[in-house]
C-alpha cells in the first residue's frame, strides 16, 4: 500500500530519484576518493596524441566527483582553451593564448610565446568526449543559467559516458528544482546502462517510479539489453518495471480523457443550465441564449476594464468581483425581453423560437456595433494558467480546473435556488402543472418572469467561465446554443439531474471519439447519436412525469 | 373560386380588407404576378437583358433569385403552415440540390472545356470522386436531387414520425442535423470543395456562364416552376388531401383515432417539401454562381421560416410575398445600409410575430379582429379563430 501512495506524488518521486543518485553516486566515489587533480598530467595528456587525449579527458571526468571548486575553474579555463583551439602544446606544459599574450596551461603564469607551439588536434570520437567534459563542468562551476541549460541539453546526449559521482556532484549544485529534476533524470539515464548491475537495478526502479510515456519507451528499450537474455534478475526487474508502469501510463490516460471530459461538460453544462430551465418552465427554447452567454462574458470584460482603472492591485481577481455585476446585468435583460417580447407568446412557443432568434441577431449587432468584431483581450489570472502533474502524463492544468470549479459552484446556485428558496419551489411548481399552481394562487407570470431572468443569469454566468479560456466575440454564442439545445433536449425536460448527467455524456463521449477521429468528427458523431436517441426516447433521459402531450 | 374552395389552412374570408392581403384574391394576384413576370421575361427577354428597356441583367438575375427563394419559402410553408411541423433545417435540402447542381455544372464545363475545377486543383486531385460518376447527364442530375433529398427526408422523418417526435423537438433536431452537415462540408477531403465550396461554372446546357440569355433563360426558368409549384400545391392543398393534411395539423389525435395513418400523411408532405426546397436550391446555385457550406448555416435556415413567418402562415402566396419581400429588401439595404439591415430584420420579426400571428396575410383580418373586438362583440367565427391560432403554432 504503501507503496502505492508514494507513487502519487509527483515530489516524492523526485525525491526517491534524487535519493537513487546520490546512493549510487556514493557508492561510486568511495572508489575513487582523494584523488587531487593532477594538474600537469591532465595537460600532459592532452597534449600526448589520441590515446592519452582521450585518457585525460575520460581522467578528467572521473576526477571531477571529488575535485575541489578551484580545479574544477581550472579544468573549465583549459577545457574551454582547447575547444576554442587557443591550447598549445610545449614542453614541459602547455600554453594558453590570448590576444598575443600566453600563460602557463598548468601554472597560470605569464610566460613569452615560444617559437613553434603545436595545437593539439580534437578528432570526431574525442570532441564528443571534450563537448560532455565541458557540459559537465559548466554544470559545475557556472551560475550563468543559459549556458547550464546549454550544458544539460549537451549531457542528454550522451549521458552514459558521464560518471554517476559527477551527477551526483551537479545535483547538490542545481540551482532550481526543474533543474534539479533534470540532472536527477540525465543520471538515471546514465546509470541504466552503466556497468554496475546493482546501480542499474536500481535506476530502472528510480524510472518505474515515475511512470511516463517517456520512461516507458526507455524502459522497453532494455529489453534489446544484452543482460535481459542472460541475467534473470535484470530481466525480472526490467519485466516488473515496465509492466508496473505500463499501469500507471494506461490510468493516467484514462484519467486524463476523463479530466478532459468533465471540463468540457462542465462548460456545457452552465451553457445548457439556463436553457433547460426556461426549457423546462415554458416549453420554449430560448435562441437567445447563446447571446446571454456572449453578454455575460463582455460584461466581464467591462468589470475588468473598470478594476484596471479603478483599482489596479485586484485585476487578477476581476473574473470573482465580476460574478454579481455578470449574473444582475443578465438577468435584468433577460426580465426585460421576457417582459416585452415572450410573455405575449407562451401559447405559441414555435414562434418564440423566432422571437428570440430575433433578439439574438439584435444583440449580436448591437454588440458588434458597440465593440467590433475582434476578440476581446482579457487578463488571464494566475489561477487559470499552468498546472501540475498528478500521475504519469497526466496533468492537470487549472483552466481546466477553473471551469469544473465554477461549474460546480453554478451548480449548487441553482441546486439552492430551484430546492431551498421561495422561487425555487414556485418554479418547480409551474413546471409541474401551471394550471394547478395558478389555481392556487401562485403568480405564474411573475414565477415566469424571475425563472427567465434566473436562466439568463445563468448564460451570463457561463460566459463569465469561458471569457479567460475562450475566444470571446460577438458570434461567441453561436457556437454553444446547438450543443446546449442538445443537452437540454437529451437529459429531459428542464431537470437539474437530466442537464448535468446529459452534459457529462455529452462531454465524455465527444473528448473520447475526438483523439481516433478528430474535433469535427467527434462533434458530428456526437450530435447524430443524440439525434438516434432522441427518436428512441423523444423526451429525453428524464421525462417529466404525466402524460405526453 | 367559391367560398368552399378558400385558400388551404385560411379560414373562411370575411370581406373587405382580408381579400386583399390574404383569401382568394391574394392567390389569383400573386399568381397572376408570377405569370406577368414569366411572360414578360419570356416574351422581351433578351431586350430585357440587354438593357435598352431599363431592366439590367443584375435585376433580372434578381428576380430569378427571389423566385428561387420564394420556392423555397413555399417548400418550408407546406411542412409547417400546412401540416404544422416546423423545420428549421430546411436548408440541408436546399442545400443538396445546389450540391448536386453544383456537381453537374462541373462535370458538364469538365466535359466541355476540360478545365479540372478549382477545389480539385486545390486538392491536387486528378480524377473526380467515384460519387460523381454520371453528373455531367442533366436528367440524372434532377433524378439525384429528387431521390437524394426524398431519402434523405424520408429516413429522417420516418424515425422522427414514428416516435412521435414534434414541436419544439423536432425543430430543434432539425436544426442540429443542418449543423451537422454545415461540419460535415466544411471539411476540405470530402469530395464537396470544403470551406471554399464549388464555383467556376463555365456553361450551362453549352450556353457560356454570365451571358444575357442564359441570365434570363434562368430566371425564366425559375419564375416557371415557382408558377407551377404554386399552382399544384394550390390544387393539391384544395382536395382532399390538403384537408387531411390540415387536420392532422389541427388535432392529429382524432384524426388517427378516425382511422387515418397521420405517420404516412405527415411523411409524405414532409418528402414532398424537401423534395421542393432542394428543386429550389438547384434553381437558386446556377443563378448565383457558387456554393458554400454556408447554405448550411442555422441561420439560413431559421431565416426560411422568418419569411413564411412574416408573409404569413399557411397561405401559398404568404410564402412567396414574405420570401420576396425579406429578400428584396436585404438586397436593396445590401448596397446602401448592410449595418442596418440585422436591425430592421429582427424589429420586422418581433413585430410581426407580437402583433400578426400570422404575418401580412392576416393582416386585414387581423385589423378586422381589432374592429370585432370594439364594434359587436366576439362571434363564434373570431372565437374558433382565437382558438385555431393559439393551438397551431
Amino acid at each position: 500500500m504503501q507503496k502505492f501512495l508514494d507513487r502519487w506524488g509527483r515530489l516524492a518521486a523526485a525525491v526517491f530519484l534524487i535519493a537513487v543518485a546520490g546512493f549510487s553516486g556514493a557508492a561510486r566515489a568511495q572508489g575513487t576518493d582523494a584523488a587531487a587533480l593532477d594538474r600537469p598530467g591532465f595537460v600532459a595528456g592532452l597534449c600526448g596524441g589520441a590515446g592519452p587525449m582521450a585518457q585525460a579527458i575520460a581522467g578528467g571526468l572521473e576526477s571531477l566527483a571529488a575535485a575541489s571548486p578551484e580545479d574544477v575553474t581550472w579544468m573549465a579555463g583549459i577545457v574551454a582553451a582547447l575547444g576554442a583551439r587557443q591550447l598549445r602544446c610545449v614542453e614541459p606544459g602547455g600554453l594558453i593564448l590570448t590576444a598575443g599574450a600566453a600563460t602557463d596551461a598548468v601554472t597560470g603564469a605569464t610566460v613569452s610565446p615560444p617559437g613553434s607551439p603545436r595545437t593539439p588536434v580534437l578528432n570526431l570520437r574525442s570532441r564528443g568526449a571534450v563537448e560532455n567534459l565541458e557540459a559537465a563542468l559548466t554544470l559545475l562551476s557556472s551560475r550563468d543559467a543559459p549556458s547550464r541549460q546549454r550544458a544539460l541539453a549537451l549531457l542528454s546526449r550522451r549521458p552514459d559516458a558521464v560518471p554517476p559521482t559527477v551527477f551526483a556532484r551537479a545535483t547538490d549544485l542545481a540551482a532550481t528544482t526543474a533543474e534539479r529534476d533534470a540532472i536527477a533524470e540525465l543520471s538515471v539515464i546514465a546509470a541504466l546502462s552503466s556497468p554496475d548491475m546493482p546501480a542499474r537495478l536500481a535506476a530502472i526502479a528510480g524510472l518505474a517510479a515515475e511512470p511516463n510515456r517517456r520512461t516507458l519507451l526507455r524502459l522497453e528499450t532494455l529489453r534489446e539489453d544484452p543482460a535481459y537474455g542472460t541475467d534473470t534478475a535484470f530481466r525480472d526487474t526490467v519485466d516488473a518495471a515496465i509492466a508496473d508502469s505500463s499501469f500507471w501510463v494506461k490510468l493516467s490516460s484514462v484519467l486524463s480523457v476523463a479530466y478532459n471530459g468533465i471540463s468540457y461538460a462542465s462548460i456545457l453544462f452552465i451553457a445548457a443550465l439556463g436553457l433547460a430551465v426556461i426549457f423546462g418552465l415554458m416549453g420554449v427554447i430560448n435562441l437567445a441564449q447563446g447571446e446571454f452567454i456572449m453578454l455575460g462574458a463582455y460584461t466581464a470584460f467591462m468589470v475588468q476594464e473598470g478594476v484596471r482603472s479603478v483599482a489596479p492591485g485586484l485585476i487578477d481577481f476581476y473574473l470573482i468581483i465580476a460574478v454579481p455585476f455578470v449574473f444582475l446585468v443578465t438577468a435584468l435583460l433577460g426580465i426585460l425581453v421576457e417582459a416585452t417580447i415572450v410573455r405575449h407568446l407562451y401559447r405559441r412557443p414555435l414562434m418564440t423560437l423566432l422571437a428570440t432568434w430575433a433578439v439574438s441577431l439584435f444583440l449580436i449587432n448591437l454588440v458588434r456595433v458597440t465593440f467590433g468584431t475582434q476578440n476581446l483581450q482579457f487578463v488571464t489570472p494566475s489561477y487559470v494558467t499552468g498546472g501540475f502533474t498528478l500521475v504519469g502524463d497526466f496533468i492537470v492544468t487549472y483552466n481546466r480546473l477553473f471551469a469544473i470549479v465554477f461549474a460546480a459552484a453554478v451548480l449548487a446556485l441553482a441546486w439552492f435556488v430551484l430546492q431551498r428558496t421561495g422561487l425555487g419551489l414556485n418554479i418547480r411548481t409551474v413546471t409541474q402543472n401551471r394550471d394547478m399552481a395558478g389555481c392556487i394562487g401562485i403568480p405564474t407570470r411573475r414565477v415566469d418572469r424571475l425563472a427567465f431572468g434566473l436562466g439568463s443569469g445563468l448564460a451570463g454566468l457561463a460566459g463569465l467561465a469561458l471569457a479567460p479560456i475562450y475566444n470571446v466575440n460577438p458570434l461567441m454564442g453561436t457556437n454553444f446554443i446547438i450543443e446546449s439545445f442538445m443537452v437540454v433536449v437529451l437529459g429531459g425536460v428542464g431537470t437539474i439531474g437530466g442537464t448535468l448527467i446529459a452534459s457529462l455524456g455529452i462531454g465524455q463521449i465527444n473528448v473520447m471519439i475526438e483523439p481516433l477521429y478528430g474535433a469535427v468528427a467527434a462533434k458530428v458523431i456526437v450530435l447524430l447519436l443524440i439525434i438516434a436517441f432522441i427518436q428512441w426516447r423523444p423526451e429525453g433521459l428524464f421525462p417529466a412525469p404525466g402524460r405526453r402531450k | 373560386m367559391s367560398a368552399a374552395t378558400t385558400p388551404a389552412g385560411a379560414l373562411p374570408a370575411s370581406p373587405g380588407l382580408v381579400r386583399r392581403f390574404g383569401g382568394d384574391g391574394g392567390f389569383r394576384t400573386v399568381t397572376a404576378l408570377v405569370a406577368a413576370g414569366l411572360a414578360a421575361i419570356l416574351v422581351f427577354g433578351g431586350a430585357l437583358a440587354g438593357g435598352p428597356l431599363g431592366l439590367s441583367p443584375y435585376l433580372v438575375n434578381l428576380v430569378g433569385q427571389l423566385a428561387a427563394f420564394a420556392l423555397l419559402a413555399l417548400a418550408l410553408d407546406l411542412i409547417w403552415g400546412f401540416a404544422g411541423i416546423l423545420s428549421l433545417g430546411h436548408g440541408l435540402y436546399f442545400a443538396i440540390g445546389g450540391y448536386i447542381a453544383a456537381m453537374h455544372l462541373l462535370k458538364h464545363g469538365f466535359a466541355v472545356s476540360g478545365v479540372v475545377p478549382d477545389f480539385m486543383q486545390f486538392m491536387g486531385w486528378s480524377e473526380f470522386p467515384a460519387f460523381w460518376w454520371g453528373l455531367e447527364s442533366f436528367p440524372y442530375a434532377l433524378l439525384l436531387v429528387v431521390l437524394v433529398s426524398g431519402t434523405v427526408a424520408f429516413l429522417f422523418g420516418y424515425v422522427s414520425f414514428r416516435s412521435k417526435v414534434g414541436g419544439v423537438y423536432f425543430a430543434i433536431i432539425t436544426q442540429a442535423l443542418v449543423y451537422v452537415a454545415m461540419l460535415l462540408m466544411f471539411r476540405n477531403d470530402t469530395g464537396f470543395g470544403g470551406n471554399n465550396g464549388m464555383t467556376g461554372f463555365s456553361v450551362i446546357f453549352g450556353f457560356p456562364v454570365g451571358s444575357a440569355g442564359l441570365t434570363v433563360g434562368l430566371t425564366a426558368a425559375s419564375l416557371a416552376v415557382l408558377l407551377t409549384a404554386l399552382l399544384g400545391l394550390r390544387w393539391l392543398m384544395t382536395g382532399r388531401y390538403g384537408r387531411l393534411v390540415l387536420a392532422c395539423r389541427d388535432d392529429e389525435v382524432r384524426l388517427r383515432t378516425l382511422g387515418y395513418r397521420t405517420l404516412w400523411l405527415k411523411l409524405s408532405v414532409w418528402c414532398l417539401s424537401a423534395v421542393l426546397a432542394a428543386v429550389a436550391g438547384m434553381l437558386y446555385v446556377p443563378q448565383v454562381g457558387i456554393i458554400n457550406p454556408r447554405l448550411l448555416s442555422p441561420e439560413l435556415s431559421i431565416e426560411i421560416a422568418v419569411w413564411v413567418a412574416i408573409g404569413g402562415r399557411g397561405y401559398l402566396t404568404g410564402a412567396v410575398l414574405g420570401a420576396i419581400f425579406v429578400n428584396a429588401l436585404k438586397f436593396w439595404l445590401a448596397t446602401r445600409a448592410p449595418e442596418l439591415w440585422p436591425f430592421i430584420l429582427s424589429g420586422l420579426v418581433v413585430l410581426v410575430v407580437l402583433l400578426l400571428p400570422n404575418g401580412f396575410s392576416d393582416a386585414g383580418r387581423e385589423i378586422s379582429r381589432l374592429g370585432d373586438r370594439r364594434g359587436r362583440g366576439r362571434t363564434l367565427e373570431s372565437l374558433r379563430r382565437t382558438l385555431l391560432r393559439e393551438r397551431g403554432a
